[in-house]
């Protein structure tokens, strides 16, 4: 457990030097720089004024200087300075990751217990009624635009039925308890997260009911039966346990892109998440933040990766043993 | 969410009169003209139809954004009111000496920071030499040479040669010009300041807490210098990064005033039909939209004035506002907009769609139909607007039809401002200003040679260089005299119409969508930037 802890570990470094190289190097060969961005937004005509701004931002330098002072200032934990939100780059990573993880998280459980049971109800009612309206209904979630879904959304439960906020996360100048702004939140959480999880169970429900199907055809399932158990019993211990691997496996891919976060959900919802910050900062060429957020991003890969190795050895006591 | 500095809005004008024409469009005029008594209390939310700002103030600009967040907390020394007159503010007196080279500014007494501290001359002089000379209005303030406090709430500004009243009052009411309180910023760099991002100021309104990605909250400044006011307790700036869930949001009243075109123009229609919304076109008079086509005086045949003029004569302006701008707005005919009441002539050349006289006009250029085509040029549209990319392919089309071959280029934001504004990378460029009511020197740099500064948007990126235009603009900067200069600057709309190396096709129309019951939300010429000290809700 330790070895693959460190492993992975030691593995993190070429990845992030990869990332930071790869991601700088795409950046500088894109067009236009944030400078060019800040002087047109803030009229600055002045050339006395844009060599300053070149020397207090530090783009006067050989972009291979840039590079190693950034790749300096990241091993010092420092992912640099945002002149854009006047902030530092962690910072404004830090005031929007709160966001990011608590409607990634509340989509992928949704998606995972709408999805799995989906994917169990339509294995075992193969080829019937039940299957075909859970095809449909994956179908459909998968196909639809999520900005067509969540506008769809708001408009039935915002708009006509008023039972849901439109946008944001919490009710703004709301007193109360804690009790009470937990309940805001998860009211304002509740269709952003319907809206992906929907979105993404699509995926789970397939890949649940492939797996079962399966599953079901095994010699221990047979066995199962045999010995005269429940069928629940069967379904949930012998046949869902064994078929949740890929799903597993699934759920680990989007737990690494978790950081990238949902850019169309959270502008239709407004949601103050990661993804406009990075949409933005793309658009601006705000290069600090958008590796920022890539650095991140990867480290959320790597510690993903852990965490579902480690899940891997707790459904199939096999994986460990090799 | 294609552009977050630049706003995105479309277009607004008055006739000369004042008369709304935008009532064309089948609404009724706002309520909130009414006047009735004021009341106090409630909680307004307001947006705009574009992004969160990079920080609550910007020193020099930074767009529509930070100009609506700033502006709560920070003043100026004097506003233009709606009907396009000068109103006191910090200020409570700006006059000229006779030879208009010196001015006296006399400042509002008993007027106190949000930290407790008084404001007074130092702050203004501060403000004139480091903040707003450096940074914010170099060029137009270029020949101010000397600013002194004779006493704690008079400042004496020198200038090198005369100017004119209504430019140095249209600097000082314009949009980048506030007032920072000195005691807070001397000695650090203005730029970077952390401050910028919780701004101490004067006004009606104090920062409270602003969360990243969602909204700003402001607190009633009690100690105000206008006695009651403002009439609100809270006010909420809050971002919607998508316009259809903003109109949502104007639905169910979580959202009270949008300015800048928050929706698009189709849905106007839809939300004003639900009886919640009102729309009203008033307020944008002092920063017009323009979309404009530049040409690129470096470039073969698009430098020769009479190509320039041919090429004109094959685009057809009443076509591009129908369709691509749905009628919200009117095709423009000079630099100076129908909206500009102290400068508009329509007494210009123009050149009117008739693709036959395009043909002719280069036939006798020397340039002729070949196999099919004249010659090729290179259109670069400045995507940052969705319209613009839409306009890129009309005059493509349009060229086409008159056998000049057209590459476009549909670039984003930050590739646009370097082909165009950067490395002049263009035949024609596609692209958008926004102009207030004095000509200088906003309007009057796209036109002048000092206008030339490499890598600087939103100047004279065609290299148009005329010894008669820089004449006229320097004498427009001076001429003190105001119907003189009525007629320098229609001298200005003439030869720009004449040589036109960058010319408005579009007066764009801005809107602002509000709810029913908010009141005077749209007061003043640049509604975006408005203090909303006076504004309230009716029950």
């Amino acid at each position: 457990m330790l070895a693959l802890l460190l492993r992975r570990l030691l593995q993190a470094v070429p990845l992030l030097l990869g990332v930071i190289v790869l991601n700088f190097t795409l950046i500088q060969m894109v067009p236009g720089t944030f400078l060019d961005v800040m002087t047109a937004e803030q009229q600055v005509t002045d050339q006395a004024m844009i060599d300053r701004l070149r020397v207090t931002y530090g783009v006067d330098q050989p972009p291979a200087i840039q590079l190693a002072k950034y790749i300096g200032s990241v091993a010092k934990l420092d992912l640099g300075y945002s002149y854009r939100h006047n902030l530092p780059v962690i910072d404004v990573l830090w005031a929007h990751l709160p966001a990011t993880l608590l409607l990634m998280f509340a989509a992928l459980l949704i998606a995972v217990l709408v999805g799995s049971a989906a994917g169990i109800v339509s294995a075992l009612k193969v080829n019937t009624w039940w299957d075909t309206a859970v095809s449909v209904f994956a179908v459909l979630c998968f196909a639809a635009p999520s900005f067509w879904l969540g506008i769809m959304l708001i408009i039935l439960f915002c708009v006509k039925l008023g039972w849901f906020p439109v946008g944001g996360m919490v009710t703004i100048g709301l007193d109360g308890g804690w009790w009470t702004q937990v309940m805001d939140i998860l009211h304002h959480l509740f269709l952003p997260a319907l809206t992906l999880g929907l979105f993404y169970s699509a995926n789970y429900a397939r890949v649940m009911r492939a797996s079962m199907l399966e599953v079901s055809r095994m010699d221990h399932v047979r066995t199962a039966h045999a010995k005269g158990l429940k069928h629940s019993a069967v379904v949930l211990r012998h046949m869902a346990r064994n078929a949740m691997l890929p799903v597993v496996t699934l759920f680990g891919l989007q737990l690494g892109a978790v950081l990238g976060g949902s850019i169309v959900v959270e502008a239709v919802f407004s949601w103050p998440g990661i993804g406009g910050v990075l949409f933005d900062s793309v658009m601006s060429r705000n290069y600090p933040v958008v590796l920022g957020i890539l650095v991140l991003s990867s480290v959320v890969v790597i510690l993903a990766n852990i965490l579902i190795d480690l899940l891997y050895a707790r459904l199939d006591p096999r994986i460990k043993a090799h | 969410m294609s552009t977050s500095g630049l706003s995105r809005r479309q277009f607004n004008f008055r006739s000369i009169s004042g008369v709304a024409l935008a009532a064309s469009g089948g609404w009724a005029l706002p309520s909130f003209a009414q006047t009735a008594t004021p009341k106090r209390g409630g909680t307004l939310v307001a947006t705009w139809g574009g992004l969160e700002p990079q920080a609550l103030f910007v020193p020099g600009g930074g767009g529509s954004s930070p100009f609506q967040t700033s502006t709560k907390i920070l003043e100026r020394l004097l506003k233009l009111d709606e009907k396009l007159e000068f109103q006191p503010v910090l200020a409570e007196t700006i006059t000229p000496s006779a030879d208009f080279k010196q001015y006296t500014i006399t400042l509002r007494k008993g007027v106190k920071w949000h930290d407790g501290a008084d404001f007074d001359a130092k702050d203004v002089v501060y403000n004139f030499l480091q903040h707003w000379k450096p940074i914010s209005a170099g060029i137009a303030l270029k020949a101010l040479s000397k600013v002194a406090a004779p006493d704690s709430h008079t400042v004496v500004l020198t200038f090198d040669q005369p100017t004119p009243e209504f430019f140095l009052k249209s600097i000082l009411a314009g949009q980048y010009q506030l007032v920072v309180p000195r005691h807070l910023y001397e000695g650090k760099d203005l730029l970077t300041n952390p401050l910028n991002n919780t701004p101490v100021g004067t006004g009606p309104w104090k920062y409270g807490q602003w969360v990243r990605g969602s909204h700003v909250l402001y607190a009633r400044n009690a100690s105000y210098w206008s006695a009651n006011r403002p009439y609100l307790d809270k006010l909420i700036i809050r971002w919607w990064g998508d316009p259809a869930s903003r109109a949502a949001a104007l639905e169910t009243g979580e959202l009270s005033v949008a300015y800048s075109n928050p929706v698009p123009a189709r849905d106007i229609d839809r939300l004003v039909k639900t009886g919640k919304v009102v729309v009203d076109t008033r307020g944008y008079e002092n920063s017009a939209w323009t979309v404009t086509a530049e040409f690129n005086q470096r470039r073969e045949h698009v430098k020769r004035k009479e190509v320039r003029q041919a090429l004109l004569h094959a685009i057809n302006r009443q076509f591009i506002v129908d369709t691509i701008y749905f009628g919200r707005g009117k095709p423009a005919i000079s630099p100076i907009f129908s909206s500009n009441k102290q400068f508009y002539t329509d007494d210009v050349p123009r050149y009117a769609f008739d693709p036959k006289k395009a043909g002719a006009l280069l036939d006798a250029a020397g340039l002729p139909l070949k196999d099919g085509k004249r010659f090729s040029v290179n259109v670069v549209a400045a995507a940052w607007f969705e319209e613009n990319a839409k306009l890129g392919q009309y005059i493509k089309q349009a060229l086409e039809d008159v056998g000049v071959e057209v590459k476009l280029d549909s670039v984003d934001r930050a590739t646009a401002l370097k082909r165009i504004y950067g490395d002049y990378d263009y035949d024609i460029a596609i692209s958008n200003f926004t102009a207030p009511l004095e000509l200088v020197p906003t309007v009057t740099q796209f036109f002048t040679t000092d206008g030339i500064v490499k890598g600087a948007a939103f100047r004279n990126a065609t290299g148009y260089s005329s010894k008669d235009m820089d004449a006229l603009v320097s004498q427009l900067m001076t001429e003190t005299n105001p119907k003189a200069r009525q007629k320098l600057a229609a001298d200005f709309a003439k030869l720009a119409s004449t040589d036109v190396p960058i010319v408005p096709l579009v007066e764009m129309e801005s809107f602002t969508l509000a709810g029913k019951k908010v009141r005077n939300v749209t007061r003043g010429a640049n509604v975006q930037g408005e203090s909303l000290d006076d504004a309230w809700i009716d029950s």
